[in-house]
């Protein structure tokens, strides 16, 4: 019966300002050496909570309520004074945070960090401490840690500090590992290589690991066995193969169905699951998810179910389903399709070639570096972009996609005209936006507007929304006061809000309801372009299914044309018409979303699309290491010919020689590149991609 | 960093030359005349004549002002007219005594200040943290005069525990050695100024508990004193740099109120009779002495900054 970590009855209380927070209800679950636990859910669903409560860290109001037990090999840890708890956190049980940005102090060197828990534990010398230091750096694979143990934390990449964040929390091999989201905050190219680390580590210290996601695909490859959690309370609790296939809890299924996919028919609605997650203040008696649940009963209101199966699949449900929910199928199946767009009629790109409502071409745009005038050298600049050529067609879609750092960013800036470009020109509807000065300018931004990625910091904290909302009209002088309020109800009407949420201030609406109210604000000069720069990616799994539904039938009603940047390559895929894969400022290749998906030529789209990871556990196994290995080269020194080159498996020396130029694939189908996946088509055929 | 400091020092002459420029023009602006407030109201034309001619006055501003900026280059600032002593051998014995009270009550109220911000952040919210914000307003909210004398009051009528005068030493040296004498001059003008670095103290440090880097530290398995002492103070510590750099130049323009009150002449009271008798060779040195140590103190200020914050570099090379 006993296991390494046997956690029964875990129930965490918060005491806040507005009430008490029941964030863990009555969690049990066991782990063994050498496995994965993978806790899943939405943020809010207590999961960060549950490892915050086994190491002891609760924030201030927080408590473990009587009866929660945490055992370690046997040793209860519940109720520990917290001398004997220091000795356990950093040394048994030791945690990986989210954010690699934030979650080293900025004035101690790396080396330093890392030693400190050796030092602390095992009661070395310094210089035995910095001996381990550097050998567990090396363990993780920080390139020259010896020399490296001196840097600061902000002259590392993110990928490298959560490489040194996993080598603190093993630096005295703890037997238990919790990672709270440890990729969250990564590209998926790295999170690939962190995730396949973190196995290897894994199994080579025999450690148990729970893996704390909201990302259905990281949990498929990683995780044994998985809890699902949601509003505090575990769902349902299988191994990682049952769980995908044989799922019995309906929130399961539904998180599941609205995950959205690379292999997504794009024209089917993504399965939402409606409304929010419980205020876990005041849960309502009975199945937390009933408010939810699509097959709710009285019953479901009565009492909540409790946890019941066999130790190999239990889950919390008075009706339980069997399996996944197939696309098309169940009770969503009755939603309407979304509008075919003319684009869809002929082949792809064919429309934006016949009427192009943007047009950018060769767009430049670089940063000089402060005090970076290097004798000899001249000024140093990042280059942020550096010539990218595209078109988009009215009622089209195209998607952005790279890591960070690429300069999708600054290209969508460039589009709307909120930067200048350094060379080349955006040409919206037949106007050069580089003429356009002043008044003149102004006014013509309500063709173009923006959503932005964060629906926090996006929308002014002081002001109401109905006030957001009309700002714009007020600005450009369009109606009256009356005919602006209108307009403002009728905005909120379109993307799904309450018409008394003009009365509200931003922070009273969730996540997903701010970013409804960002895309209502850009709606509001009614544009024919919208940039939209990561628009789901600080939403929850199924509200990001909801947002992401709106932003379609906003198109189809609206005949808008869209710019979306992502680094999630199944959100574009859903979104867009055509792609564009960007890698250092240029854009490698650029073709309909079917050829970035089936038919990609150039290695680093195949290595991006290989490293998102898919919700299928067979799938995932069936992967072997990352994809693509190294990180993104510096935009200031660009690798001389192929900016990929540093780390394409298909390298050779022209690829340091010369710079590639985009070759025809097929019909509006191009990339960049020597050494191709495919034959590109005959010169004589080439389609007029812009290059 | 050497390109940067002298990039700073370029800064701070064009600074000081600024500060001279605008002090010189405001003092002839001032209605009423040196003479008239050197020699009284009962002076006649003819010796006010006299007082202007020995000293220059009348003479055109910019070649008044010429001269000054010359002399003052060669450390001659003039001689006082009303304490008829060069202006810098007033300065050299007035400031070393200022330096030594404002630079020891400074560190009191950070010694005092420092631990409590960070403790009032840690209770945030609690009873303690309520406390202490009601003590360090109520003493910042008390006017140092009246402390003063409350001190005075108490310590050396009442129970004749401390002088109520300050050391009259004209040296460092001769200062320290009377350290009874200090304490209730530094109790006064520390204890007034400890609120303010708590303040800010208080407000960096939850900011810095707030940060996930403590929670690393906390999982690590540090015992919270050393998550504390490592990860919060250094931290917490860079807003209050610039608030200190800020306080630099209050050293050197000295206490007006302290100074008389515990019968302790230093800048402030020197700065004080020279504005009111103007004596525009004493004005204009000390205000050079000010602009200097505001200047200074950012310089240090930023310093300090780039020693605490490896972030920081200036040089970007």
């Amino acid at each position: 019966m006993s296991h390494l970590l046997d956690v029964d009855h875990l129930t965490t209380r918060i005491r806040t300002s507005r009430g008490v927070v029941r964030a863990v209800q009555d969690v049990s679950f066991h782990l063994e050496a050498g496995e994965t636990l993978g806790l899943v859910g939405e943020s809010g669903c207590g999961k960060s909570m549950t490892g915050l409560s086994l190491m002891g860290l609760l924030p201030p109001g927080g408590t473990l309520m009587d009866g929660s037990s945490v055992r370690l090999d046997g040793r209860e840890l519940v109720g520990l004074p917290e001398r004997e708890m220091t000795r356990v956190r950093g040394n048994d049980i030791a945690m990986v945070f989210q954010d690699p940005m934030t979650s080293l102090d900025p004035t101690k060197t790396i080396g330093h960090q890392v030693a400190e828990p050796v030092l602390l534990h095992r009661g070395c010398s310094r210089a035995e401490a910095a001996e381990r230091a550097a050998d567990v750096l090396g363990m993780v694979g920080l390139p020259h840690p010896r020399e490296r143990m001196s840097d600061y934390p902000h002259q590392l990449s993110g990928g490298l500090r959560q490489r040194v964040l996993i080598a603190m929390a093993l630096a005295n091999e703890p037997r238990v590992l919790i990672a709270d989201e440890p990729t969250t905050a990564l590209d998926v190219t790295i999170q690939a290589q962190i995730l396949a680390l973190l196995a290897d580590l894994r199994a080579r210290l025999g450690m148990a690991m729970i893996l704390i996601t909201h990302d259905m695909g990281v949990t498929a490859g990683h995780a044994d066995r998985v809890n699902v959690m949601y509003a505090g309370r575990i769902a349902e609790s299988a191994g990682t193969d049952r769980l995908f296939h044989g799922m019995r809890h309906p929130y399961t299924q539904s998180l599941l169905a609205s995950v959205p996919r690379l292999t997504q028919d794009p024209e089917v609605p993504l399965a939402t699951i409606p409304g929010l997650p419980p205020d876990l203040t005041e849960p309502a008696s009975g199945c937390r998810f009933a408010a939810r649940c699509p097959y709710v009963t009285d019953a479901c209101r009565a009492q909540e179910p409790e946890l019941t199966g066999p130790d190999e699949h239990r889950y919390a449900c008075v009706h339980p389903t069997d399996g996944p929910r197939l696309p098309g199928t169940g009770p969503l199946a009755a939603l309407p399709r979304t509008a075919a767009k003319p684009s869809e009629n002929g082949a792809p790109g064919a429309n934006a070639t016949a009427r192009p409502l943007l047009e950018a071409r060769g767009l430049v745009r670089e940063f000089p570096l402060r005090g970076g005038r290097v004798p000899g050298v001249g000024r140093r600049v990042v280059h942020a972009v550096s010539g990218v050529s595209f078109t988009l067609g009215e009622g089209e879609t195209f998607g952005l996609v790279g890591e960070s750092g690429c300069g999708k960013t600054t290209l969508g800036r460039l589009l709307v005209g909120l930067d200048r470009p350094d060379a080349g020109t955006v040409t919206l509807d037949g106007t050069d936006l580089g003429h356009l000065r002043g008044r003149e300018l102004r006014c013509r931004r309500r063709d173009f507007q923006m959503v932005f990625q964060d629906p926090f910091s996006s929308l002014d904290p002081r002001m109401r929304v109905g006030a957001i909302l009309r700002e714009p009209l007020r600005i450009q002088g369009i109606g009256t006061t009356r005919e602006q309020k209108d307009r403002v109800a009728e905005l909120l009407a379109e993307v799904g809000l309450p018409e008394r949420g003009a009365d509200l201030f931003p922070h009273e609406f969730s996540g997903g309801q701010r970013q409804r109210v960002g895309l209502a604000r850009a709606l509001a000069l009614t544009p024919r372009l919208i940039v939209a720069d990561e628009p789901v990616s600080a939403l929850d799994v199924s509200v990001r299914a909801q947002v992401l539904n709106l932003m379609k039938r906003l198109q189809a009603s609206r005949g808008l044309s869209y710019v979306v940047i992502s680094h999630d390559l199944a959100v574009v895929r859903y979104l867009a018409d055509r792609i564009g894969v960007m890698y250092l400022g240029r854009l490698v290749e650029i073709g309909s979303a079917d050829d970035i998906h089936l038919r990609a030529a150039h290695p680093y789209t195949a290595g991006l699309l290989e490293a998102v990871p898919v919700p299928d556990p067979e799938a995932e196994r069936a992967k072997h290491g990352a994809a693509v290995t190294g990180e993104l080269p510096s935009p200031v020194a660009p690798p001389s010919g192929c900016g990929f080159r540093t780390r394409c498996p298909l390298a050779t020396r022209r690829c340091a020689e010369e710079q590639p130029a985009l070759r025809s694939f097929g019909p509006a189908h191009a990339a960049a590149c020597h050494f191709p996946l495919r034959e590109p088509a005959p010169e004589k055929s080439a389609a007029p991609t812009p290059a | 960093m050497t390109t940067y400091l002298l990039r700073r020092v370029g800064q701070a002459i064009v600074v000081i030359i600024g500060v001279m420029i605008v002090t010189f023009a405001l003092i002839h602006l001032e209605p009423g005349s040196a003479a008239r407030a050197t020699l009284g109201i009962r002076a006649n034309s003819e010796r006010i004549a006299v007082f202007n001619a020995a000293n220059g006055l009348n003479r055109p501003l910019a070649a008044q002002f010429a001269t000054f900026v010359k002399q003052a280059a060669e450390g001659n600032f003039g001689t006082s007219y009303s304490m008829h002593q060069p202006v810098s051998t007033l300065i050299t014995q007035r400031l070393p005594r200022d330096a030594v009270l404002l630079g020891l009550s400074t560190l009191v109220a950070l010694a005092i200040a420092l631990p409590m911000g960070i403790y009032q952040a840690v209770r945030r919210g609690r009873a303690q943290d309520h406390a202490f914000t009601v003590v360090s307003f109520v003493l910042y909210s008390m006017p140092d005069f009246f402390f003063a004398l409350l001190l005075i009051a108490v310590f050396s009528v009442q129970f004749h525990l401390l002088p109520s005068q300050a050391p009259q030493a004209q040296s460092v040296g001769g200062i320290l050695s009377d350290p009874r004498g200090l304490v209730l001059p530094v109790v006064t003008l520390s204890l007034v100024s400890v609120a303010g670095f708590s303040r800010y103290m208080r407000s960096s440090a939850i900011g810095t508990l707030a940060q996930d880097y403590i929670l690393v530290a906390r999982a690590k398995g540090l015992p919270n004193r050393l998550v504390l002492r490592r990860h919060v103070l250094r931290n917490s510590l860079l807003p209050v740099i610039t608030v200190l750099g800020l306080q630099a130049p209050a050293i050197v323009t000295g206490a007006v109120i302290a100074e008389s009150v515990f019968n302790y002449p230093g800048m402030g009271l020197l700065f004080y009779q020279a504005a009111t008798s103007k004596d525009y060779p004493v004005l204009l040195g000390s205000t050079l002495v000010v602009g200097v140590a505001t200047v200074v103190g950012s310089l240090l200020a930023d310093i300090a900054y780039s020693l605490l914050d490896p972030r920081i570099r200036y040089d970007h090379s």
